[in-house]
């Protein structure tokens, strides 16, 4: 994961003192890494057969695990590295699940169906 | 309800693996194209009013960000240098706006930029659709592993006419299509984030009109100037200063 630019002080929940360009850099590296996951769990999902159901579920266990890591990263702070929540809990989540059921499908039909 | 399909393995080392991979080289290849046929010379001299009226628009926005940290007069006579009805920097008279998107539709360069990235955008897709079509038509190539309603049959099961086969089971055109979609996660990850091959941004911009006009940039940042609430802050600023200070004592 690319190293997260702090984008302000955060002196006041008021006044969110943001720069922008930092901003952009760091919601960019989250959707990297949303990517690489969903590319990474379709696979797995796909190796270990989940059908149904469980496939979906593991790809948003996955997501929320990267949330949480996310989270660890920005040190608990949010508001330093960025403007909202929504950044680290739902951006990117639902742009990765085609990714996810093309390479969950591909893993899935090589592994087990053939 | 239907029973397994049994599917040769066959299928799988030439049809399914075999698309795939040409898809994501297509993709790679597109790329490399794209980037080559993009006119050198973006703007050998821009326009200076062009240029003119973008770094107004900077300026705009920079007063924008950073209005809570100047007085209240200040904020408000810098708003009226911006936008006011007569001479202000970001208004467009309404003949003057629609003169410039005439401009900007006679504009042959303009028009020739556009041409050649729809073409490498257009051509590519309809080759390889061709080439699945011609090569892969009719098989069963794939089976998705979650259930799906009959409403999917027409999606994915494009190129086989039966009724009797499960709808989680996919066909080699619609896997190509499945491909399209999904593999775009992937380039932005290899090809780095300005790929070309981001179609629906295209589409986007394309319905939009022209891009990036920039007389609608600027009366969008009128508007967005004309909006705004202001409200110092700097008066505050010392207990914030206080608290910070306090924090620090404490450690």
């Amino acid at each position: 994961m690319a190293a997260a630019a702090a984008t302000g002080g955060g002196i006041s929940a008021e006044v969110p003192i943001l720069h922008s360009e930092n901003l952009t850099s760091n919601v960019k590296s989250i959707y990297y890494s949303r990517t690489f996951l969903s590319i990474i769990s379709g696979v797995v999902a796909g190796i270990w057969g989940f059908t149904g159901l469980t496939g979906f579920v593991f790809y948003f266990l996955v997501m929320m695990v990267a949330s949480l890591g996310l989270l660890v990263k920005a040190k608990f702070s949010i508001n330093t590295y960025f403007d909202s929540w929504n950044r680290i809990l739902i951006e990117g989540v639902f742009g990765g699940l085609m990714s996810f059921v093309l390479f969950w499908t591909f893993a899935y039909d090589i592994v087990h169906i053939f | 309800m239907a029973e397994e399909l049994v599917l040769d393995t066959a299928i799988r080392d030439w049809v399914l693996v075999p698309l795939s991979v040409v898809m994501v080289l297509i993709g790679v290849l597109r790329y490399f194209v794209a980037k080559l046929m993009r006119s050198p010379s973006a703007s050998p001299s821009p326009d200076p009013k062009h240029v003119k009226e973008g770094q107004v628009v900077i300026r705009a926005r920079n007063l924008r960000t950073g209005a809570q940290f100047i007085p209240a007069k200040a904020f408000k006579s810098r708003k009226v240098y911006y936008t006011n009805e007569e001479n202000g920097l970001l208004h467009v008279p309404k003949e003057e706006a629609q003169k410039a998107q005439a401009a900007m539709f006679s504009d042959p360069n303009m028009a020739m930029d556009m041409m050649k990235k729809n073409l490498s955008m257009i051509v590519p897709q309809t080759l390889t659709f061709a080439w699945v079509n011609f090569f892969f038509s009719g098989f069963v190539a794939a089976k998705i592993p979650f259930p799906l309603t009959q409403r999917f049959r027409g999606m994915l099961q494009n190129g086989i006419d039966l009724s009797t086969v499960d709808v989680s089971y996919v066909s080699s055109r619609s896997w190509y299509f499945l491909n399209l979609f999904g593999l775009r996660g992937l380039f932005s990850l290899i090809l780095g984030e300005e790929n070309a091959t981001d179609d629906a941004q295209k589409m986007m911009q394309m319905g939009g009109g022209f891009g990036a006009n920039p007389t609608m940039s600027l009366s969008a940042e009128k508007d967005s100037l004309d909006i705004i609430q202001h409200d110092w802050v700097l008066p505050k600023m010392e207990h914030h200063a206080e608290e910070v200070l306090r924090k620090l004592l404490k450690k």
